[in-house]
């Protein structure tokens, strides 16, 4: 579809809707709206203009505005996405929810907040704390991605084994629909069959049926006592073959069971000059169990140890305060920059399986790595499967030569996925970047039901084009 | 050979708010630790041990919670701990706190080694280490980086000075206080925790030990923090803003007459 421009006369039109200072399109000002995390050089694409929206009713009209005029819409949040979701693909409008970032009302009595799509993540958290409140869906980026960000792309993080991802915990939303109606879905109630689930449609969407105005997002009593363990284990597999014992055997969900490849840890432990005795690790858990009380916490955490311990563990550190659990996380959070010093260009992947299939995975993505001669870590969000596989070039290799690999090695890496009963995605979303992959990875019966649902409610495909996959 | 790390529990500081009326810390809900500059010395105690034989102590003054800090150190590595704890002791600084602990570590028994970190993160003084040397008279190697050697009677240490390092050979026993290039602190293990639980730590109370009330305490401490103050800052910086050529050599000139008059070139 050929989609119209923004011209003269459309600025007016958007200028009069929001205003003159809601309303730009000097390049320079926009560069910084057309990528998100991914590459830049891949796939950055700019904005015809950019509108910073106050309120759903503005929103409203532009939609009815672009409708008309065939004019593609692109929301953003922080732009702090790692699948291009946010990036105006075909120019036109991109909507930055970024003014719409107001605190609406606490609910104390409910344990629910309301918020606008702009609010920074990490800010509910302190405004709740001293309540003895959190919310437990956020994503690892909560410093600085916004809630809308987490709704569209269904975020989730290292705490999801035991409080599961954004969806879980948005109770209710006011959206505007592609065509430009404003639309109230769900409550502040925490059951509802009332008709179809339509805000868990909405949820992971990436803006692609409609825009989230307002959030109902339900809150969760926040731990008091919290404990960490650092696991090293020989090889993969021990650590691996332990995880599901832990929940099964030993009766406790913890709140993140991280999973690092010996390549992750060597690589985290060598950039931070850590002096763990990790060059005996074939891999790393990192364990966090948390819960009222200190006594119950610590008695988790020495089941958990145990554990480990009888499935071969070599070491089991315990990190209960501020000193050593900034230490032990640092780890986990540094193998993404630890990479970046030996090559800046990477792919990192989301791709999630069954937990037990994970060691089944592990030589595979070997296999890869030794064919194409690129380094491919793991790590990640073991406790449900989710892992972070980087594909991260080998120095030697040209750009053009990086981007043939980068294919090639990234369709052998989905198969593998795929035949092990996972998906390419389980937090980081499809976006433009693994948009190409999808007809092949899910049934024609699957793709025909959310092309059908998109036409539905988009029919003149506007809403965030050309993100999860083509129509 | 026989080693005593004294230590000390303070609050976890990084993420610390100030109340601005009165300057002081807002301890609500801050979490106690071991001082960060003390596991230099429990870590550097413990390979000594490891190589050399022997026993590590930790000791520490404090409220009855101070326990915690012992514990921990115990599960990094050490043999035992002691808390020296008394309501008497409260308000002591670093001349009575030393007086305090000299008198815990004869308790303790023979020594060969006193191992402290240079400084607490909260007071910040650095002086409660040498001040132990000085009450039971034995050399002191501050600042001390690296341990070379350990022989029957001695032990050669480097010590980080302004203008590199000094090498210096003690008789034993000594006191050393050290810095965080002696030594890379190992982490708590599991098996350590375990051990650590099942320790039993005593407590030295003013009754355990052979210490003058009169200087014990606030009271018996012959110094007083009498004000607490946030220094002003009075830097006020200057912005040349350079566009072109002219603009570049006017900011240059400027900023060599300032140094000028600052008699910096």
């Amino acid at each position: 579809m050929a989609y119209g421009k923004v011209t003269r006369d459309v600025i007016g039109e958007l200028v009069a809707i929001l205003g003159e200072k809601n309303v730009f399109y000097d390049p320079e000002k926009m560069e910084s709206y057309s990528h998100d995390e991914t590459p830049i050089e891949q796939y950055q694409s700019m904005p015809e203009v950019v509108i910073t929206p106050t309120t759903a009713l503005q929103i409203a009209e532009v939609m009815k505005l672009a409708n008309r005029e065939l004019i593609p819409v692109t929301p953003r949040g922080a732009g702090s996405g790692l699948s291009g979701g946010a990036i105006p693909l075909f120019g036109g409008i991109l909507l930055s929810v970024e003014k719409m970032n107001k605190v609406l009302e606490i609910d104390y009595d409910n344990m629910m907040i309301v918020v606008e799509p702009g609010l920074v993540t990490n800010e509910i958290n302190g405004l709740v704390a001293e309540k003895g409140l959190f919310f437990a869906g956020y994503p690892m980026s909560l410093e600085t991605c916004f809630v809308g960000g987490n709704i569209a792309e269904n975020a989730g993080g290292g705490k999801a084994v035991k409080y599961g991802v954004t969806g879980q915990y948005i109770v209710g939303m006011e959206i505007v629909s592609p065509q430009g109606e404003i639309i109230e879905l769900g409550g502040k109630i925490i059951k509802d069959v009332t008709g179809y689930d339509l805000k868990r449609l909405m949820i992971g969407s990436e803006g692609t049926l409609g825009i989230v105005t307002k959030a109902i997002i339900k809150l969760s009593p926040l731990p008091k006592a919290v404990t960490n363990l650092l696991v090293l284990f020989e090889d993969v597999d021990t650590a691996i073959s332990t995880v599901p014992m832990i929940m099964s055997e030993g009766g406790i969900i913890p709140t993140s069971i991280e999973f690092m490849d010996k390549l992750s840890v060597h690589t985290a432990c060598d950039y931070l000059n850590e002096h763990l005795p990790y060059q005996k690790a074939g891999s790393m858990l990192l364990l966090e169990v948390d819960g009222t009380k200190q006594s119950q916490v610590d008695e988790d955490a020495e089941v958990i140890g145990e554990l480990c311990l009888e499935n071969g563990a070599i070491e089991v550190y315990v990190a209960d305060n501020y000193t050593t659990q900034e230490r032990v996380w640092s780890v986990r959070r540094n193998i993404a920059e630890a990479f970046k010093v030996y090559s800046p260009h990477q792919s990192l992947e989301d791709i999630v399986v069954p937990i037990s299939a994970i060691a089944g995975l592990m030589p595979l993505i070997e296999d890869i790595a030794k064919k194409y001669d690129i380094k491919m870590p793991s790590y990640g969000h073991a406790g449900d499967g989710n892992l972070h596989t980087t594909l991260v070039k080998n120095p030697e290799s040209t750009m053009e030569e990086w981007y043939e690999i980068e294919e090639k090695a990234l369709l052998e890496l989905y198969d593998a996925v795929k035949s092990l009963g996972g998906k390419i995605s389980g937090e980081h979303g499809i976006g433009a970047k693994r948009k190409k992959y999808m007809d092949d990875l899910l049934g024609p019966g699957e793709m025909t039901m959310m092309r059908t649902i998109k036409r539905a409610l988009d029919p003149n495909n506007i809403m965030n084009p050309g993100k999860i996959f083509d129509l | 050979m026989n080693l005593i790390v004294p230590i000390k529990q303070v609050p976890e500081t990084s993420n610390v708010k100030m109340d601005p009326e009165t300057g002081t810390m807002i301890r609500d809900g801050v979490e106690s630790i071991i001082n960060p500059l003390d596991l230099y010395a429990i870590e550097i105690a413990i390979q000594l041990k490891e190589t050399h034989g022997g026993k590590v102590t930790a000791v520490t003054m404090g409220p009855p919670s101070a326990d915690k800090a012992l514990r921990e150190a115990i599960a990094m590595g050490c043999d035992d701990g002691v808390l020296v704890s008394d309501r008497q002791f409260a308000g002591a600084d670093t001349w009575s706190t030393a007086y305090v602990l000299v008198k815990a570590i004869e308790k303790i028994g023979a020594v060969d080694l006193i191992i402290a970190g240079e400084r607490a993160t909260d007071g910040d003084t650095g002086q409660v280490g040498p001040n132990i040397a000085a009450a039971m008279d034995l050399p002191l190697a501050t600042y001390v980086s690296a341990v070379d050697g350990v022989e029957q009677d001695a032990v050669t240490v480097q010590r980080l000075t302004e203008e590199g390092y000094e090498k210096l050979r003690l008789p034993l026993p000594a006191l050393l206080t050290v810095v965080k290039e002696i030594s890379y602190p190992r982490l708590p293990t599991l098996r350590g925790k375990q051990r650590a639980a099942k320790t039993e730590i005593p407590t030295f109370t003013v009754a355990d030990l052979d210490v003058e009330a009169g200087y014990l305490g606030l009271k018996g401490s012959p110094t007083r923090v009498v004000k607490i103050e946030t220094p002003k800052v009075t830097r006020g910086g200057k912005i040349f803003k350079v566009t072109d050529e002219e603009s570049l050599h006017e900011a240059v000139d400027s900023l060599i007459a300032f140094m000028k008059t600052k008699e910096i070139i």
